[in-house]
């Protein structure tokens, strides 16, 4: 047992010893220590450094609100944490513990200097000092800053961690386990009610862990909270969720919980995620949050050594560990004096309590001096003195507004309690209003937004049997509002500690408060000279003079200091506080790891990745796959030694002389059915389409509203009613939903349904002079001949067995089938024709190669050669348009005047004069290369490629009046050099269109 | 092609790849919705989410003009001509999970965010897991089969494994 643990006091189990590791030395603490506990048990105070002055720094708190005990944890390779916060890391025996912002050693840090410099780095400094000389800023000041920002190290190995998500709904989520919660829970789960209970804390309790002294009901404080936790426990309708943090409260009752699941154990079970994100959706929310002890602000308050009162109590009660041997509390509240007495019922000698109140309650008065404690009512702390831990206090009378000459008091803990602010960061997180409350100097909650109840300490109220008594009125309120109502529940509690208090700002000195290190921010060192300064140099409002200290800035968002610097900041403009405002609260309330936000989304679950039923084959293949939309798309089929250009090549060949295959699967495709599909296709298309005869296909091209290409695809009739429609890969979602848009809500009374068919369907498409004689030997039941299937003909069938929507159509030039089967059969279908294909010389080919294919016949893409801005005429799509047809979606933005205006871009293609240059897909065009710069541009290349058939490189371009150009020169500027280009039609290869019939099959 | 995952009991909740049987998207009027149902054997319910079998058929309310139509593999409904609707097989475009045991429930809560237990036995619904669209059937008490486009079902299998090794895990 070490010398500040209390032997059997505490909560935690003093029979399991529990070693960690501490900066490289194994410390031991007890089961249900956390790491700041287990430190303090062993007299060790020091656990950090501050953030830009490098002061020794111990733990302040005992909770979430930490702002100074920030440490690196660690548990193996790549499970490494920085700015853990000691005071709620549980200890366990994997757990190597590490203090952060020193070196070469906590005791001894170099970067200590900065706090000699410390006229230099005062509010503001990094807009003044790094001003001059401007040339220094980029190699010199901002590299020195980057090094200097931040705390701890951000770890570099990827994270082995799981992490978890889930969906969660509730009648009442209860948050925060306090008295004021636990009566809530209670009284809600009584009725009935679903009732989630989370508390951040690993016990669940919160201030009754603290104050074990207090009968409830005629039962120790602890008693009654097991009996309570048990009657929860065996609720079927409730969940206690400790460890667990509220961390945002959004829209329409949804809260984000993280709960932390591993951190605490030595040896967590395998696959277990180490946080888990909950999305609770709540009828009613329970905010009891508590309050948070105030510091107080005075020169040297930052010592290790000198914390909080309640976190002494909460050591004390809790873990059973004296803070120190012999204490001075300085305080404006009495609570701390009850601080006192427990610690000198334990045995710490407390030297004096300090008050700037010049009265306070009798009781507390007579208690201290019947313990032989000395009561300094009317005096303030002016300074502290030691190093790495406070050896002192000095202490000084304050009469009539002046401070008297000051003594020195030896301690070796210094307990502050400037009051307690309410917690209402969730509320804040609602936009729920707040209203400042003169009388206890704090913000409370006033207009709420959501669905929820304030209860407790979190709306000012003060006392366990205030708490539990408005606890369990906001549960009954909470079970009303869903229906289940109930009269709340009355409390007898014997013990409790009503106490009042004092807002101060910094306590009064008689030294030169201009030289004080009086901190109001310990994460971020900002101190009250900070504040004033600020207001000295034209800061008005707290949300300036928050971003020009950074006070409240820091991960702990002020929990300690927000209302300290408010009151600091309205006093120096001799303002209200409530004029001055409050900084807003956002989420998260705490920390939070990008692990837990993320959860499954990782790896191979990062993000949907959609792959064809053919896809397995083309990865055996050693296919190069590139994403399209969520799809990815095999791109071309290497063979080994082959680039890229040399493999696509060797495909494009294959489909120019012999054939080739292609997995067309990801086309988009809509089933387009009902007595009025014709008359929704016509509406919607700008082709034709009532004359289209069953068995046929047509190009369709689809317009927006303001006449420019959204989408194009192959249409084909299937039977009077009934339409197989094709859209880009992309586009299919979008299409679909457009369609359905003008469906629902323009015409409403078409007798047409639209289905989405794209993965109904896998579709391998077989392109060249061999095509049907690859095709014919499997189709049954249809004629593939040239005089019974032309082109653009579509039929029902059979192929290699498989029941198949047979498309005669070619997106290469070439002769083209399309076979569309049920999509389980897909890759089936593709290795029989692979096989076959063998004794053709057959290719698979990829994306790659299906581009340039295209490109040599002037297909568009839609969305490559097209940006949004593009009409059909600008397109050269002028032929798809009916002309004769009353209307189609984007017809009447067709003659717009800027639409028939000369000058437009239109598509035209390019020849390099040399043939060997490949255009930049991009690339700027010039009509004359030596105009001064910057040059007008007057188009740019949209689609490049070295073609094999043509034997010469070829683009496609958009570029101003282009189909008024032809034969013209142009220039295309590219790095190195200007290149001259011939601007030709967009046809390169067989403009006739004969390849389209390919080879007959001979009989 | 049903697939089994390694036994899981500790989960309490096992995931299977359900076989395609013959699935069908059926679209027309709320007022012809009786006439239909004549003529395949099943009615089809009005309210969404409702369900109805018969003749082997099983029709899902998905939307007020909206249902989904189960058979038996090779099985395809028929319906008068002179009717308005759009009958179209969507049999190969899903595949069909199946999610059974106690802890069914909180497996599908990794990445649906609706209210599962307000799902009665015997209903469905259209809605998402993960992000992804999905048609949810709450077959059973602790049963549902979850049905997603053809394409995202290794993501959504990926995910739901995760999720039973970590309900596995018993944290």
């Amino acid at each position: 047992m070490t010398a500040f643990r209390i032997p059997g006091k505490g909560r935690i189990d003093h029979a399991r010893p529990v070693r960690f590791t501490f900066d490289g030395r194994v410390v031991e603490g007890r089961a249900g220590d956390t790491v700041a506990s287990a430190l303090l048990a062993n007299g060790i105070h020091l656990m950090g450094r501050s953030f830009k002055y490098h002061r020794p720094r111990g733990a302040v708190t005992a909770g979430s609100e930490e702002p100074n005990a920030l440490i690196r944890t660690a548990r193996g390779r790549g499970r490494a944490e920085p700015n853990t916060r000691a005071t709620m890391q549980e200890i366990h025996e994997s757990l190597a513990a590490e203090s952060q912002n020193r070196w070469p050693a906590l005791a001894f840090d170099v970067g200590a200097i900065n706090d000699g410099l410390y006229m230099l780095f005062s509010a503001g400094f990094y807009y003044k000092t790094f001003m001059w000389p401007r040339s220094f800023w980029d190699r010199v000041y901002e590299p020195l800053i980057r090094r200097a920002a931040g705390l701890g190290r951000a770890p570099t190995d990827p994270d082995p961690d799981l992490y978890a998500s889930r969906n969660l709904h509730c009648d009442v989520l209860v948050v925060g386990g306090g008295p004021a919660g636990l009566a809530a829970a209670l009284a809600a789960a009584r009725t009935g009610a679903e009732v989630v209970l989370v508390d951040e804390q690993a016990e669940i309790g919160g201030t009754l862990l603290s104050e074990p002294h207090l009968v409830i009901d005629g039962q120790p404080a602890w008693d009654w909270l097991a009996a309570a936790l048990a009657e929860l426990g065996a609720m079927p309708n409730v969940r206690l969720m400790p460890r667990t943090t509220a961390i945002g409260y959004y829209h329409q009752n949804m809260v984000g919980l993280c709960q932390r699941l591993t951190d605490h154990l030595a040896d967590p079970p395998a696959d277990a995620p180490r946080e888990r994100l909950w999305r609770v959706r709540a009828g009613q929310v329970v905010l009891a949050q508590g309050a948070i002890e105030k510091p107080l602000v005075f020169d040297g308050n930052d010592r290790p050594g000198v914390m909080l009162s309640g976190a002494a109590q909460t050591f004390l009660h809790r873990f059973g560990v004296r803070v120190g041997r012999r204490a001075v509390v300085v305080t404006t509240h009495d609570s701390a004096w009850h601080t006192a007495f427990d610690l000198a019922a334990a045995g710490v000698r407390i030297a004096a309590i300090v008050d700037l109140r010049p009265g306070v309650d009798g009781a507390l008065t007579a208690r201290a001096a019947a313990l032989g404690i000395e009561g300094l009512t009317g005096h303030t702390v002016t300074d502290t003195r030691g190093r790495l831990r406070v050896s002192g206090v000095r202490v000084n009378p304050v009469a009539d507004g002046r401070v008297g000459p000051g003594r020195i008091v030896p301690c070796d803990a210094l307990l502050m309690c400037g009051g307690w602010t309410p917690s209402l960061h969730l509320f804040s997180h609602t936009r729920g209003t707040l209203a400042w409350d003169e009388a206890s100097g704090a913000f409370l909650p006033d207009r709420k937004t959501e669905a929820c109840q304030i209860a407790g300490a979190g709306r000012g109220l003060w006392g366990v049997a205030a708490a539990l008594e408005d606890g369990a009125k906001a549960g009954a309120e909470a079970a009303a509002a869903i229906g289940r109502a109930t009269a709340p529940g009355t409390f007898a509690v014997q013990g409790d500690r009503p106490g009042t208090g004092l807002v101060v700002r910094e306590l009064p000195t008689d030294a030169d408060p201009g030289r004080a290190k009086a901190f109001v921010d310990f994460q971020n060192d900002v101190t009250a000279k900070d504040i004033r300064l600020a207001v000295r140099e034209g800061m008005r409002s707290i949300e300036h003079v928050k971003r020009y200290t950074t006070t409240g800035m820091a991960t702990d968002q002020g929990k300690l200091s927000n209302i300290n610097g408010l009151m600091i900041a309205a006093d120096a403009l001799d303002r209200p506080a409530p004029e001055v405002g409050l900084t807003t609260f956002r989420p998260p309330y705490t920390p939070t790891s990008f692990g837990a936000l993320a959860g499954y989304r990782r790896d191979g679950h990062f993000e949907v990745t959609r792959k064809t039923p053919i896809d397995p084959w083309a990865e055996a293949q050693g296919a190069v796959f590139e994403p399209v939309a969520l799809w990815r798309r095999a791109r071309y089929f290497p063979r080994p030694g082959e680039d890229m250009d040399a493999a696509v090549a060797r495909e494009c060949r294959a489909v120019r002389t012999g054939v080739g295959m292609f997995d067309a699967s990801t086309l988009g495709k809509i089933e387009v059915v009902g007595p009025d599909a014709v008359t929704f296709l016509e509406r919607m298309y700008t082709n034709p389409w009532a004359k289209l005869g069953v068995g046929r296909c047509r190009y369709g091209l689809l317009l927006g509203e303001d006449g420019f290409i959204r989408d194009d695809g192959v249409i084909g009739r299937l039977a009077p009613d009934r339409f197989h429609v094709t859209t880009t890969t992309g586009g299919a979602a979008r299409v679909l939903s457009v369609m359905e848009d003008y469906l629902q809500t323009e015409w409403p009374d078409l007798d047409v349904w639209l289905t989405s068919t794209s993965e109904q369907w896998a579709v391998v498409a077989v392109q060249g002079p061999k095509a049907r004689a690859l095709l014919a030997p499997f189709v049954q039941g249809l004629d593939l001949s040239e005089a019974a299937f032309p082109h653009m003909s579509v039929a029902e069938c059979t192929v290699a067995g498989f029941p198949a929507r047979l498309f005669r159509v070619s997106f290469t030039g070439e002769l083209g089938f399309e076979v569309n089967v049920p999509a389980r059969h897909g890759r089936a279908l593709w290795e029989t024709l692979w096989q076959a294909g063998q004794a053709h010389g057959i290719a698979a080919y990829g994306t790659e190669a299906m581009h340039l294919l295209r490109a040599e016949k002037g297909f568009i893409i839609v969305g490559q050669d097209t940006d949004g801005t593009v009409t059909p005429q600008d397109a050269g799509l002028s032929w798809a348009i009916g002309k004769a047809k009353p209307d189609f979606v984007g017809k009447r933005s067709l003659v717009r005047p800027d639409i028939v205006a000369p000058g437009r871009k239109q598509l035209v293609g390019l020849l390099t004069e040399d043939p060997d240059v490949v255009l930049e897909e991009g690339a700027q065009i010039v009509a004359d290369p030596r105009q001064p710069v910057p040059m007008r541009m007057i188009g740019h290349v949209t689609s490049s490629y070295r073609s094999g058939a043509l034997g010469r490189s070829i683009a496609l371009a958009l570029v101003e009046g282009g189909h008024g150009r032809m034969g013209e020169t142009l220039h295309v500027p590219m790095p190195g050099k200007t290149h001259a280009v011939r601007v030709t039609g967009v046809t390169f290869y067989d403009p006739e269109g004969a390849r389209l019939k390919g080879e007959e099959v001979p009989a | 092609m049903t697939v089994h995952l390694p036994p899981l009991a500790e989960a309490g909740v096992t995931l299977t790849e359900l076989p395609p049987a013959a699935r069908f998207s059926l679209r027309l009027r709320p007022a012809n919705r009786k006439a239909a149902a004549k003529g395949l054997g099943v009615a089809l319910p009005e309210r969404v989410g409702g369900i109805a079998e018969g003749k082997g058929r099983r029709a899902l309310c998905l939307g007020p003009d909206e249902w989904q139509i189960d058979a038996a593999p090779g099985d395809t409904p028929d319906l008068p001509a002179d009717l308005p609707h759009a009958l179209v097989e969507i049999t190969d475009r899903e595949i069909t999970f199946r999610i059974e045991g106690p802890r069914a429930m909180e497996l599908l809560s990794i990445g649906i965010a609706r209210d599962l237990r307000r799902l009665v036995p015997g209903t469905g619904c259209r809605t998402a897991f993960d992000g992804i669209s999905a048609v949810l059937v709450r077959e059973g008490e602790v049963a549902f089969t979850l049905a997603v486009w053809r394409s995202f079902a290794p993501h959504v299998r990926g995910v739901l494994e995760v999720g039973l090794r970590e309900l596995a895990s018993g944290l």
